[in-house]
């Protein structure tokens, strides 16, 4: 009886060890760090963030740092519009998630600028619309950004697996496709956890 | 009618065995022998704290061009010193002329997964061209 009894205790107590090492307790997690919850079936804050710098990066690396960006208004960065992102996915997200995270680097490079009047369907700022139009100088955009969020899933017995596509592209005013990026995050496991 | 302990020792290293092999995969790579590009790669000043992750994954070097319009893009060859696929994490911090931390909205660390010996170079472009200098912080994967 002791023999099975002790190993079972010590089993018991470097389980409650290890439970105590993991604290659940509320806590802030740096957003830039890598302890953020990682779900399979879900595109996290930190994803969000990883397709942005892939995106800023690429556009920076093909098309702003070559100085290939042209502006309608001569000495002013490029203005660049918000067009169509869609969420193809299963899961419901604001794709500002991505899009401001964008906007704030490439509005930091000091070439692009981001209309907050010109949209597709609501204005991010209604009240600078209303005073563009009394004012009669609304500037058309160099520039839209658009692109497409696509979720693909697989499962192979227990071990779910997420693929999310990000998709963008920057259209000129003619319509034509100067830069396009596709960033694919894979997600695999068979249960949420902290970290990646 | 107990199973033998020798029997599930048997079982169990044969399991061990399979699992082990199955995990170790390493890469075989082919390039040119005289490379045309040439790169310079910059000296460099490291700071180990995590030996553990210092004998699983290794920076052969950074080399670093300026683009046209001034930014820093970096690329830095990383090698998986083991056998088997390991999981990194890495974050890059870009300074200003002054050495001050430039703020990024997409800063974040960013997933790295070597195959066993693979070396992988990876890019990355300062976020302004006020970026003079950088900082690559690696972790081992939390999971």
């Amino acid at each position: 009886m002791k023999k099975t009894f002790l190993p079972l205790l010590a089993l018991s107590a470097g389980a409650l060890l290890g439970l105590a090492g993991c604290s659940t307790d509320a806590h802030y997690v740096d957003p830039a760090g890598s302890r953020a919850v990682t779900e399979v079936g879900r595109i996290n804050v930190q994803d969000f963030a990883n397709a942005a710098d892939t995106m800023v990066n690429s556009l920076i690396d093909s098309i702003i740092s070559q100085d290939k960006l042209k502006s309608g208004a001569p000495g002013e960065p490029a203005l660049m519009a918000i067009s169509r992102v869609q969420n193809s996915t299963g899961q419901q997200f604001d794709t500002d998630q991505l899009v401001k995270k964008i906007r704030i680097q490439l509005l930091k490079t000091g070439k692009v600028q981001t209309s907050t009047t010109i949209s597709l369907g609501e204005t991010e700022d209604p009240l600078a619309k209303e005073q563009q139009a009394a004012q009669g100088n609304a500037r058309p955009a160099d520039y839209t950004l658009s692109g497409k969020i696509i979720e693909d899933r697989a499962q192979a017995g227990k071990l779910r697996q997420s693929a999310f596509i990000f998709q963008l592209s920057l259209s000129t005013r003619a319509g034509v496709a100067i830069w396009e990026e596709e960033k694919t995050i894979i997600k695999q496991g068979t249960r949420p956890s902290v970290g990646f | 009618m107990k199973p033998r302990p020798t029997l599930i020792a048997c079982f169990a290293s044969v399991g061990l065995v399979l699992a082990v092999s199955g995990c170790k995969t390493t890469v075989n790579t082919l390039e040119p022998g005289q490379p045309t590009a040439q790169r310079e790669m910059l000296p460099d000043k490291r700071v180990i704290t995590d030996a553990s992750l210092n004998r699983r994954m290794r920076v052969l070097g950074v080399n670093s061009i300026t683009t046209p319009a001034g930014f820093l893009k970096i690329q830095m060859e990383v090698q998986n010193l083991t056998s088997s696929l390991k999981s990194f994490t890495y974050r890059i911090e870009w300074f200003d002329e002054h050495a001050m931390i430039i703020n990024s909205a997409t800063a974040t660390a960013l997933p790295l997964s070597l195959e066993g010996r693979e070396t992988k170079s990876v890019t990355a472009l300062a976020p302004t061209p006020m970026a003079k200098d950088f900082r690559i912080k690696f972790l081992e994967a939390v999971n």
